[in-house]
């Protein structure tokens, strides 16, 4: 690895995870939560193909190997989440985050 | 080195996976029982629990052994994906113990339940992602080992599926899991960036090409964070007691005594490499360039572990109902085992391996006495327990046992961990005395609500507490409490005693473990 950290794309994925992270913090529907969280997740994905490709050989095909795995966790992240909010709508009639006041911070 | 194991070594593993898919199978075919679940995942865990501790050396039983003792703390290469520690096969063994005791404990519900094949299929599932982050050798296999166990408890949290609040804190659990998790795989993708490589020695040994520190030292923050959720360390701490709160009784004792522990192992593997580079032998030439953020990494350690013991301590005195104190309390415990790992000298991870280990009893149990007492139709609130242990002699000399060893009283495991994490923080000198020191305030703090307990339990007339509802409307043995539950609650508590009254034979094995561990680093 002998070129220089790519700043503008370590940019692109720091600001992908900092709007994930915003999401996260701001929503309330439990829908955008996820959309935010899975934003957050293709971040370190992103992050992964680029060191992948900078750095070539045996390294950058472990990046895209390891990219490609996190796809399909994010995925079942995100079926697993989809059970969630089934589950609670089907009880409570709404999805919406702040309406859990059974349980007290 | 994975080529040169048979399959064998894996038993444990495999041995759990076919326990919970054999579970899924029968609920398929209609044959659905609980005793029948709890039986599979008891035999499980319990064989699994057998073959790991063969694999330990344990001598009557060597013949079960599957992991030679030649591939057992090998010194550790740069392309594994997986290795056998003696420390990991160790923290194999307290995963296993825990969800024998919580399925031990599970078999006194109510046997037509809903959804129990899920219950047990998720926590043989969990189980099997434990086994694997304690073998894993690599970040991304780590982190995708405590991903199993994440999203398999996400689920057991709200596996009821009609409790509101059980719903309601799988939903919470689950939001913070996933941001944990993005967290960690993020600071992981800076490390790759920085060492070109997710193997943890050459992480640790900062063998690769160390061109960007700055990458490395935002990518080592980002995995402090990302665990710190799992471990419950303050200030990530803010979810653990709406969820142990709002999850079932069962399922909380498996989060804090199971679950939990393996962000700790993790912290083990990600973080003594690094903390303890420079007091270890170099082979190459490469790790002979002074390593840069040691030092940082060491201080925000120790600040996380003073954080958390103390804010835990401190709202747990707070609290007026039972499981969310026990809930603070497992916070506070979880800063002792930070503190081992931020010190990284051996003897000072056998103080936090041996606490990992003595709060499967201490905890878990506690946490299955609550089980058991809501169980009685006794409410939430710690007044509510009033008489307890004049009413229930032997339920209330198990809780009271588990208080006593969590407050550290001696001739308990809670005073042997104690004992030996401190000492080891002062022999480290320097800082870590006075994080002795803060420890041992803080225990002398947690007494105070330990105490209180007690004193509900023993002083308060029964008689002006409300009647309970009368033990035989649940319909179990022994007085509504099961002879499953209290099996497990008697489990715990004789180990309690009998482990603190002769801790030598548990305790030079986690010490042997713990030095191999912080020789090979990995």
């Amino acid at each position: 690895m002998t070129s220089l950290v790519p700043l503008d794309l370590l940019a692109l994925s720091a600001a992908l995870l900092g709007i994930g992270l915003f999401g996260i913090l701001t929503r309330r529907n439990f829908i955008l939560l996820l959309i935010s969280i899975e934003i957050a997740m293709n971040a370190a994905i992103l992050n992964f193909v680029i060191f992948g490709a900078l750095s070539g050989g045996p390294g950058g095909v472990s990046g895209s190997a390891i990219a490609v795995v996190l796809v399909g966790l994010a995925a079942t992240e995100v079926a697993v989440g989809l059970a969630i909010v089934l589950a609670l709508n089907r009880l409570r009639g709404s999805i919406n985050v702040a309406e859990s006041a059974t349980l007290r911070l | 080195m994975g080529d040169v194991l048979s399959l064998a070594a894996f038993a444990p593993e495999a041995l759990v996976l076919a326990g919970a898919l054999l579970i899924l199978l029968l609920d398929a075919l209609e044959v659905r029982k609980l005793e029948l679940f709890a039986g599979i995942s008891l035999v499980a865990s319990f064989g699994a629990l057998l073959l790991v501790v063969a694999d330990l050396g344990f001598a009557p039983l060597h013949l079960l052994a599957g992991v030679p003792a030649s591939a057992i703390d090998l010194p550790p290469t740069t392309s594994a994906l997986w290795g056998f520690s003696s420390l990991g096969l160790i923290f194999q063994a307290v995963f296993l113990l825990a969800t024998f005791l919580v399925s031990l404990g599970s078999l006194s519900r109510p046997s037509d339940e809903k959804g129990s094949a899920v219950f047990f299929a998720l926590l043989l599932i969990a189980t099997v992602g434990m086994l694997l982050a304690a073998i894993a050798a690599d970040l991304i296999f780590l982190l995708l080992a405590i991903e199993v166990v994440g999203i398999s408890t996400y689920l057991l949290v709200g596996y009821t599926r009609r409790d509101p609040r059980g719903l309601e804190a799988a939903m919470k659990f689950y939001i913070v899991g996933a941001l944990s998790s993005a967290l960690s795989f993020f600071g992981a993708s800076l490390l790759f960036g920085a060492y070109g490589s997710t193997n943890l020695t050459v992480l640790s040994q900062a063998t690769g090409t160390v061109g960007y520190p700055a990458l490395a030292l935002i990518g080592y923050a980002l995995l402090i964070a990302g665990v710190g959720f799992k471990v419950t360390a303050v200030p990530f701490h803010a979810w653990a007691v709406d969820v142990y709160d709002g999850a079932p009784d069962d399922v909380t004792a498996f989060l804090a005594g199971g679950s939990k522990k393996v962000g700790v192992f993790a912290f083990f593997l990600v973080f003594i490499g690094p903390l303890t580079i420079l007091d270890r032998p170099c082979a190459s030439a490469a790790c002979a360039t002074p390593f840069h953020f040691a030092p940082t990494l060491q201080l925000a350690l120790a600040l996380l572990s003073l954080l958390t013991m103390t804010v835990g301590n401190v709202l747990a005195l707070l609290q007026r109902e039972m499981k969310r104190m026990l809930a603070y309390s497992s916070i506070s415990q979880a800063g002792y085992m930070l503190l081992g790992i931020a010190i990284g000298t051996s003897p000072a991870l056998a103080g936090a391996t041996f606490q990992v280990f003595a709060h499967v009893f201490m905890k878990l149990g506690a946490f299955l006495v609550v089980a058991a007492v809501a169980g009685l139709g006794i409410g939430p609130l710690i007044e509510d327990w009033r008489g307890l242990g004049l009413r229930r002699p032997w339920l209330g000399v198990a809780f009271a046992l588990m208080l006593l060893s969590l407050a550290g009283v001696p001739l308990t495991v809670g005073f042997v961990s104690k004992f030996v994490l401190f000492s080891a923080a002062v022999q480290a000198q320097g800082l870590f005395v006075w994080l002795a020191v803060a420890g041992l305030l803080n225990s002398a703090l947690s007494v105070f609500y330990y105490a209180r307990v007690l004193r509900v339990l023993y002083m308060e007339s029964p008689d002006d507490a409300p009647a309970p509802t009368p033990p035989s409307s649940n319909g179990l043995p022994l007085g509504g409490l099961g002879y499953g539950r209290a099996a497990a609650i008697g489990l715990c508590a004789v180990a309690i005693v009998a482990i603190g009254v002769y801790p030598q034979p548990v305790l030079s094995a986690i010490q042997s473990a713990a030095s191999h561990f912080a020789l090979t680093g990995a």
